[in-house]
């Protein structure tokens, strides 16, 4: 592995946005250290419920993925191990849990994540609703569980219907569930820990965050249009997710459209990440956390570019909702919001739509032991006539694959693939 | 109808288990619907009463799985696997369907819905109606709430198939039958230690996913008639985590010196279930939403107090978390489990379906006793 990477400007976005997210994380660390409540959630909550109480929260998946980028997977999801605990189930939920189980160390990332006030999850899955029980029976952190419902059909092209038809794209009992669910939460919140609820700050959060989607939604279509990549995609990332923790606050509207500006500059100067760009390639999966270098490895040696990831295109199809009633707009962004990327048929129509939006020449198709129905994303897109290479592996434990074989099974794969050119 | 001699009663029970089917066909001779189910929350009294069979989908061992493996494999239970492809290849013995129901009582249910749904979409298989009913068991009043709607949705769409609506005597007599059905099982609960093998208890259970609700009522009634006199020789498990729709690991258990006491999977003792009583969609949701909790979905307190009960009652001696592969979140409450037990308790991962690693079983309980007893 030669070329690795191509040394080049980080995007002013990206760490912008890295600087601000260690700015943020150290003030709220200080502020719980001096007995400030705040929440830890899992991705899939409707955190802006929080953000209107102005109970600060960490989302369990990103302070997964700084645990994953430390490396320190290993040691934490040991702790588990020696508990009796499976260290080799969903790993990508449980490693906050792992490092709250585990012995304090002064080499914790950004410091360690304090014991939160409360956590959050939803009800999807069998073994996270069990994972979340432990912080409630193993560390006396109150759980607060919120229900996963399912529909029995579903429309066609939801991505062209949540802004406005959700109620229709989604379906009203699920989301009377949900709805009625956060109202049913916010006292046992404000119990909790004290905060308040404003409905007027949730109008306002609801207000900015779609507008922080329609920003996002402006620079993925700028992107799957643009004649190269300008941009590479462990760049748009952190760019887009860090915001996205941050969603409904003026940062973060203003993040996402400082996003779309400089990538518009550098579409505008013909700008791209590989100068004779010969293959798009798009990523299927959750982000490969303990090696983002990944992305950039088949630049040099191969013309091969990751333009395609599920954050910046969920960031602009999946978030969006709007409508006069902000709660159960809320509702309608989260009760069906795991469908738009793992069940058929809306995940595998999205990515069969996403794919050629973007013109890839393949796609590396990234199956987690907890992944769903990736037998038919990869066949709806092979009868796209778009060529998938299949990994198996934890995007969160560095130990579920050995990075230099990855790297030569893709590049062998990439090899196959026909010149776009 | 005459109720059968003891001896006899046992071997239609029997019989039910080893043939999943027999039922099923006896009814299609007389030209009557059967449904086939997967989830231990499914209305069963709705489909009863819209004069169908309910027949709770179970796997075989053996069985040849490798087409619905392509399209469910990883992460889902090979349990749900293995049913699959029973729906997509029927063989003998496997009931003959006219509909399929599915509910959310896991996340392999929910999943197996998921794949049957996209499968009919792109038409890649063919295979009967399927309907998905979305129960939920969080103990709010959004749930129930949720679940009521879900309900009276599963009863106008089994009144849409037949073609008439189900009315309040057809509901009636069903919700008694499954409730004389139910009054049965516990029954059975409380007498099988002390006089069954663990195999024939579950084969006696399991029996009654696949009758007719009113006569199994009668049937195991009748064989427990029989079923007094000594307990069978083993030393006593309790059996904890992955459901068993069959019984060969049982078998297995048994052959190797076990006697399995008590269970708590849905299949086994951990499906019994208080009466309905009242032939109302409130009742029915009332006791889906809140009596009849899948092992998921009950809370940890409930969860250790009840098994810490039931491990004491059963008289066992060690205690089993058997995990199936890709069906771990029974591991995740095994240490509790293991504590409340005060028994010695092995966890084995990663089985596969319908057999069980019996030397690691050994080897973790007899090691765990020699510590205990040191």
């Amino acid at each position: 592995m030669s070329d690795r990477t191509i040394p080049r400007p980080r995007l002013n976005a990206a760490g912008d946005a890295l600087r601000h997210q260690r700015d943020w994380f150290a003030t709220l660390r200080g502020q719980a250290e001096q007995g400030r409540p705040f929440a830890l959630v899992n991705a899939d909550v409707p955190q802006e419920l929080l953000r209107a109480m102005d109970l600060p929260y960490v989302v369990n998946q990103w302070w997964s993925s700084i645990i994953s980028a430390k490396r320190m997977s290993g040691r934490y999801l040991e702790a588990l191990r020696e508990r009796g605990l499976p260290d080799d189930v969903e790993q990508y939920s449980a490693l906050p849990l792992a490092e709250a189980l585990s012995p304090r160390g002064d080499d914790a990332p950004w410091g360690g994540l304090p014991l939160p006030s409360v956590v959050l999850a939803d009800c999807s899955g069998d073994s996270l609703r069990r994972m979340f029980q432990l912080w409630e029976s193993e560390l006396d952190v109150p759980f607060l569980p919120l229900e996963s419902a399912a529909a029995e059909i579903v429309p066609e092209n939801w991505w062209e219907l949540m802004r406005h038809d959700w109620e229709m794209a989604i379906g009203t009992a699920r989301i009377d569930l949900l709805h009625l669910e956060l109202q049913e939460l916010v006292p046992r919140l404000e119990q909790l820990t004290g905060a308040r609820f404003s409905p007027e700050r949730l109008a306002q959060i609801m207000a900015l965050s779609n507008e922080q989607a329609e920003w996002n939604r402006r620079t993925r279509d700028l992107l799957a249009s643009a004649p190269q990549c300008p941009v590479p995609v462990n760049d748009v990332i952190p760019a887009v997710m860090i915001p996205q923790w941050h969603r409904g606050t003026p940062w973060a509207t203003a993040a996402a459209e400082s996003l779309y500006r400089e990538v518009s500059s550098l579409v505008a100067e013909g700008s791209a990440v590989v100068p004779h760009e010969r293959r798009r390639l798009m990523w299927i999966g959750r982000g490969l956390w303990f090696d983002m270098d990944f992305y950039r490895s088949f630049e040099q040696s191969h013309g091969a570019v990751f333009v395609w990831s599920m954050y910046l295109a969920l960031a602009a199809d999946a978030y969006a909702r709007y409508g006069d009633d902000p709660l159960r707009a809320l509702a309608a962004r989260f009760c069906a919001f795991r469908d738009q990327m793992y069940t058929p048929p809306w995940s595998v129509q999205w990515y069969t739509k996403e794919a050629r939006t973007h013109r890839v020449d393949g796609v590396v198709h990234l199956i987690s032991p907890d992944s769903r129905a990736s037998w038919f994303t990869t066949h709806a897109l092979r009868q796209a006539g778009i060529p998938v290479l299949e990994i198996r592996a934890d995007n969160a434990d560095g130990r579920s694959l050995d990075p230099a074989a990855l790297h030569d099974q893709v590049a062998r794969w990439i090899e196959s693939l026909p010149d776009h050119e | 109808m005459e109720s059968p001699a003891p001896r006899q009663a046992a071997a239609e029970l029997r019989a039910a288990h080893d043939d999943r089917g027999l039922h099923a066909r006896r009814r299609a001779a007389q030209g009557r619907p059967v449904v086939g189910y997967f989830g231990c929350d499914t209305p069963v009294e709705l489909i009863t009463a819209a004069g169908a069979l309910p027949v709770r989908l179970a796997g075989r061992a053996g069985r040849d799985t490798s087409s619905a493996r392509t399209y469910l494999d990883g992460a889902v239970d090979p349990q749900a696997v293995n049913i699959l492809a029973a729906i997509l290849t029927p063989q003998d013995h496997d009931p003959v369907l006219d509909m399929i129901v599915i509910t959310h009582d896991c996340d392999a249910s929910l999943q197996l819905f998921y794949t049957l749904r996209e499968l009919r979409r792109i038409g890649a298989e063919t295979f009967p109606p399927v309907h998905f009913v979305d129960l939920l068991h969080l103990p709010g009043e959004p749930t129930r709430r949720h679940n009521l709607g879900r309900i009276r949705r599963f009863a106008d769409q089994l009144a849409a198939w037949r073609g008439r609506a189900i009315d309040a005597a057809e509901l009636a007599e069903a919700v008694a039958d499954h409730d004389a059905a139910r009054a049965a099982r516990t029954e059975l609960r409380r007498r099988r230690a002390d006089a069954l093998s663990g195999s024939e208890a579950l084969r006696w259970y399991a029996a009654a996913t696949a009758m007719p609700a009113r006569q199994y009522a009668d049937t195991l009634t009748a064989a427990l008639a029989g079923a007094a006199g000594d307990r069978p020789a083993g030393r006593p498990l309790f059996v904890s985590g992955s459901t068993h729709d069959t019984a060969e690991v049982y078998d297995v258990l048994e052959d190797d010196g076990w006697l399995v006491v008590g269970e708590d999977h849905d299949w086994g003792d951990g499906g019994d279930q208080p009466l309905v009583g009242v032939p109302t969609l409130e009742a029915l949701t009332d006791h889906y939403t809140r009596a009849v909790l899948p092992t998921i979905a009950r809370p940890p307190h409930r969860m250790a107090r009840d098994f810490s009960e039931a491990v004491r009652g059963s008289g066992a001696q060690y205690v089993l978390t058997y995990c199936r592969q890709y069906d771990d979140a029974h591991r995740w409450g095994h240490p509790a489990r293991a504590a409340a037990a005060g028994v010695p308790a092995a966890l084995l991962r990663e089985q596969p379906y319908s057999d069980i690693d019996l030397p690691q079983l050994s080897s973790q309980l007899l090691s765990q006793e020699a510590r205990m007893t040191r």
